[in-house]
This record gives C-alpha cells, structure tokens and sequence, in this order.
C-alpha cells in the first residue's frame, strides 16, 4: 500500500554566515494511511521542525517529502495540494489562539483558504455546531474569547480549528504537554475518538514516552537531529534496540520505580518492568 | 520533626470575592526525608510552599492553622527574621531556572555572594566554596562554569546551579517546586538522583513539589495528595501509590497514559475542579465521584487512618476502608 506521508533524505540546515547548524539530517520514515506515528526526542533533537516541514511553516534544505504521491515542496516553495488537507495542532494553546478573536472566528479562520464553494459547504452554523458539541464544548462558547477557557477547553478550540476543514492529516505537536494528567486524558481519548470517526493519520510529536506508547502505531526515536530507531511502538518499547532509546526508557519516572507490588500490578506493568530490566 | 504544618487555611481577596485557595492543610516533614506534595493545578501545592517561606502575596491572609519549623511558628516571625531563615535555613529551587538566576552575573560570583552573605567568610573563600559547590551537584570543570554566565549554560545545568545555590548555606530543609518540569527526561533523571544524594547525604529534607506521580515514586518517601486546596490522602509513597484509597487519588492514577491498555479509552475524570470561591460544603471531589454518598454533599470528611489489609495511611473520604 502507497504511504499517505513519505519522508525521504529530509534535512534542515539553519546558515548564519559561514555558520551551519543541522536541525534535521537524512531523516526517513513514511506514515501509512489511517496511522498514528509517533515523533519522540528531547528538547532540540528537532521533531518538531519535521512538523513544520511537513505542514509548510519551514523548507528542508535537502531530501524530499511526498503526500499521498505528490512532493510538498519544489525548490524552497510550498505547493498547497489541497487547501485544509492538512492540519496542525500546537502545543501551547496559551499562544496559538488569537487572544482578540472570539472562538467562533478563530474555529473558522482556516476556512478562509478553501475554495468560495468549498467555504461554504464546511462553514455552515450545523457544522459548526456539531463540531463545536463533538470537541466537548458548547454553542454558547463560541461567542466567548480565548481566555474565559481553561488550558484543556482551549486545546479541544484549537482541535475543532484543525477539524474545520476535514483534514485527512493532522500534525499534533505535544497537544498535551501544557496540561494537567486528568485533562490530557480527556485530550487524548477525544484525540482517538475522532481518528476513528474521520479516518484521520496522525503524527504525533512528543517527549512523553508514555503518551506515545498509548497514542501510536509505529515510532521514530530522534537524537540530534536524527533518527535512532524506527519501529511499531511495541517493538521498541520491550526491545530497544539503540542505546540511546534505551536510556530514554529507563529514565522515565514510573510509577514502579521501587519495588513493585505484586497484588496490585497488572500485567501490563509487569511487563513492562521486565522489559526494563532486560 | 522539622517541619509541622498544622490545620492551614490561606485565603486571596481579589475584588470582591475570597478564593479559599487551602484548606485545613496538616503536612509534616522529618528530618533527611524527601516528601511529595503531588496534585493538579489549583491543587494549592505551591500555596502551601510559598506559605512556608512567607512569600504570599500582599492580598493573601491566613486565618488559621500555623507552620512550626524547628520549633518556632514560622507565621509569627517578622520580616528579618524571616529573611534570615530564608535561604540559609530554608532553601528554594522553583521551576524555571533561568528567573532563579541573575542574568548578568556570572555564576561563580551568584554563588559567591550567597555564601560571603550566609556564612561570614570573606568574600574569597567564598569563591571557592562556590566552585567546591559547584563540583558537589557534578558539574565538570566548575571553574570554567563558574566564569559563565547563566545564558550560556543548557536547562540541566541551570538547574544543578539553582540547586547548588539552594544548597549553599547550607539548608536544613530545600523546598523545590516542580524542579525538573521544565527538563527532558534525561537531565530529569539526574537532577532527581542528584537531590536524593543530598538528601542522603547531608541530611537534608526535601519537600518536591510535582504533578508528576512518576517523580513521585522515584524519589519519594512520602507523598501527600493534594486537591482543590486540600489534603485529600498522605502516607508512604508504596502506600498511597499502590494501594491508593482516595477516589482522586485513584482516578490521577488511573488517568495516566502509563499503564493503559492503547486502544482503549483513558479513565478521564468527568467534570472539572470546584470553584475555590465558592467551596462545596460536602466534600471537593464529591461532584466528580464515582462513588460519592449522600453524606458527601453535605459533611466535609476529615483525613483518618485508613485500612487496607495490611497496612494503613491517612484519608479524608467517607468511604475511606476502616477496620
């Protein structure tokens, strides 16, 4: 089967005089339709900068990158296959979301790069409504401004703002980093549910081991600007394989960090722990 | 014991409204241990740091409880002395390591003017203190990082620097909040180890403040849950983590991504925090409770032993186990 996303030889170089810094270089991977696929490094190992290329916001310096056949981009120009085609989900809804917009207003902006007809069709009171209800919010929020919400209703306007436009590929950026743990779990099963009911791909960029594990399919694990590993989530979770993986996945902070009880530790966890100390 | 906080209750007055931000919040610290104070935002976890170290903010009171540190109530000093428990008794690490440090200064002499202030040595000495400081939270090559400034340096290294900084005088108790939030997971790692072995090491208490139950179990003794500005269930941190008695508790647990099964929904708690303005009269969690009782509503449960087979840790739910 064709891959929705294949990322091929990618690199970014940032120049600054005769200084050259590689933000990403020969990163491969491609993302099948329907998948989640996770992106997962520390601070700087430039997952992020991936997203941008992928939706447009920065130019790789080498490689290529295909959606669904086509390249995303000839020479340093974007070319928009199909406006709203993909989205993008930031991960400081604090900031994403335009503090002098009401929430209607900012949910309807991507439309504006649709085609009149296409507007239209999606920009409809019933669409937004149901949108509006589906993300967990109400039709009376959306007369409201950003910041009468908390972190966790502002992240669930910034994914009805991605959703407007149908996407079939959504970028999701550490959606859940800002959050509170009872909140993220709100996000991310809201997350799952609509990748069900639209068919959506997703890649999923985040420092957080166990957001991946739980979110993804498959994973790449990235170090300064490449990738170490790639693999399904499984596999690299019970057999990393490079070492930097595996420093990864012991410095995780678990819960069974002591000593494990035996009454009250699942399977799972079980599992889990041997896999560490394997 | 060298920190008891007994019955605390810290109201904010903003316009009209007072925002009753802890409540009845009893937390003891002994001496060399490292206790959690873990709970979501809003939970009062920093409150309660702040408190301790009389930073609240001019529109804060405290209408009741007190904190006895070393024997003394902490609320009853005046300001010098306060001033002279700060930093040298009590130590601080908070989040973002970048604001705990002078932007323009370099780090030696950061470190320098604390110990020169602190200790009564000149200012010489001091210096080199600070350099053998900076060695002890293993930075490499200290002299050359204590010629640097704090820009110059990554966030796992600021932070070892904020806590030499904290460790300087050095204290009998470190509060740090949410000391490694801002750092990847590797640093996060050994900023944690690094704290224990101070702990181990000079004696010192540790009160951490995090959201995260993962530091908690690796580091912890103890840990206190912490909801909606009130003391919800404390114990060892073996206890409370595995054998969790407290419906929120249960359910911060059961929320994390860490054990679930992928493919299957994440248990989310329903509902959102109360409105600190306006308490509820029953318990906070009550409208978010799976299991709540009539009582729930209407009496605020207190923190009692609760039993659980084997052993027993604090709670405050009506349904806690008993014996």
């Amino acid at each position: 089967m064709n891959p929705l996303l294949q990322v091929a030889g990618i690199g970014k170089e940032y120049r600054k005089g005769s200084q050259s810094f590689h933000a990403v270089s020969g990163v491969d991977f491609s993302i099948a339709r329907g998948e989640t696929f996770g992106l997962i490094g520390e601070s700087g190992s430039g997952k992020s900068t991936i997203g941008k290329m992928i939706t447009g916001l920065e130019h790789p310096t080498s490689g290529s990158l295909l959606y669904d056949g086509t390249p995303l981009w000839t020479d340093n120009k974007f070319n928009r296959l199909k406006p709203g085609e993909m989205q993008i989900v930031f991960q400081d809804p604090q900031s994403s979301l335009d503090p002098r917009m009401r929430v209607q207003s900012i949910i309807m902006e991507p439309l504006q790069a649709l085609p009149a007809a296409e507007r239209k069709a999606k920009g409809t009171t019933e669409k937004l409504h149901a949108l509006i209800t589906r993300v967990g919010l109400k039709v009376e929020h959306l007369n409201r401004f950003p910041h009468e919400f908390s972190g966790g209703q502002r992240q669930r306007i910034a994914i009805a703002r991605a959703l407007i436009t149908d996407p079939a590929f959504v970028v999701l950026d550490e959606p859940t980093s800002a959050l509170d743990v009872s909140v993220q779990a709100h996000v991310l099963n809201l997350l799952q549910e609509l990748k069900r009911e639209r068919n959506l791909t997703y890649l999923f960029i985040s420092h957080n081991m166990s957001v991946i594990r739980y979110m993804c399919d498959r994973m790449a694990v990235m170090q300064k600007g490449r990738i170490v590993e790639t693999g399904t989530v499984a596999d690299i979770f019970n057999n990393p394989k490079d070492a930097y993986t595996q420093t990864l996945l012991s410095s995780l902070p678990s819960l069974h960090a002591k000593k494990v009880d035996n009454e009250c530790s699942t399977e799972q966890s079980l599992e889990k722990s041997a896999s560490k100390s394997s | 014991m060298l920190l008891e906080i007994k019955e605390l209750t810290v109201e904010f007055t903003s316009m009209q409204d007072k925002i009753k931000a802890l409540k009845n919040v009893s937390i003891s610290i002994n001496q060399g241990e490292i206790v959690g104070i873990v709970g979501e935002s809003g939970s009062g976890k920093s409150v309660t740091a702040l408190t301790i170290l009389g930073l609240l903010e001019k529109n804060a009171s405290i209408p009741a409880g007190s904190i006895t540190y070393k024997g003394r109530n902490i609320l009853t000093l005046d300001k010098k002395e306060l001033q002279a428990l700060r930093g040298k008794e009590i130590g601080m690490v908070f989040q973002e390591p970048m604001t705990a440090l002078h932007p323009t200064m370099r780090i030696g002499d950061q470190l320098a003017e604390v110990i020169h202030r602190h200790r009564r040595i000149s200012y010489r000495e001091a210096y080199q203190q600070a350099v053998i400081s900076l060695a002890e939270v293993q930075i490499n090559d200290p002299e050359l990082v204590a010629r640097k400034y704090p820009f110059e340096l990554s966030g796992g290294m600021r932070q070892r620097v904020v806590i030499a900084l904290a460790m300087s005088a050095p204290p009998d108790l470190l509060i740090a909040d949410e000391p490694t939030t801002a750092l990847d997971v590797t640093i996060q790692h050994e900023i944690l180890k690094l704290m224990q072995d101070l702990a181990a090491k000079r004696g010192t208490s540790i009160m951490l403040i995090t959201h995260d139950l993962g530091v908690v179990a690796e580091v912890c003794q103890r840990v206190v849950v912490m909801y909606a500005g009130e003391v919800v269930e404390t114990g060892t941190t073996e206890e409370v983590l595995h054998r969790p008695n407290h419906p929120y508790t249960k359910a911060l647990i059961g929320a994390l991504p860490d054990l679930a099964v992928p493919g299957q929904a994440l248990s989310a708690i329903p509902g959102e925090s109360p409105d600190l303005r306006n308490r509820p009269r029953g318990c906070v969690f009550a409208s978010r409770c799976a299991d709540s009782l009539p009582i729930c509503v209407e009496e605020s449960p207190v923190l009692e032993q609760a039993y659980n087979g084997v052993h027993t840790h604090q709670v405050a739910c009506w349904r806690r186990e008993a014996e």
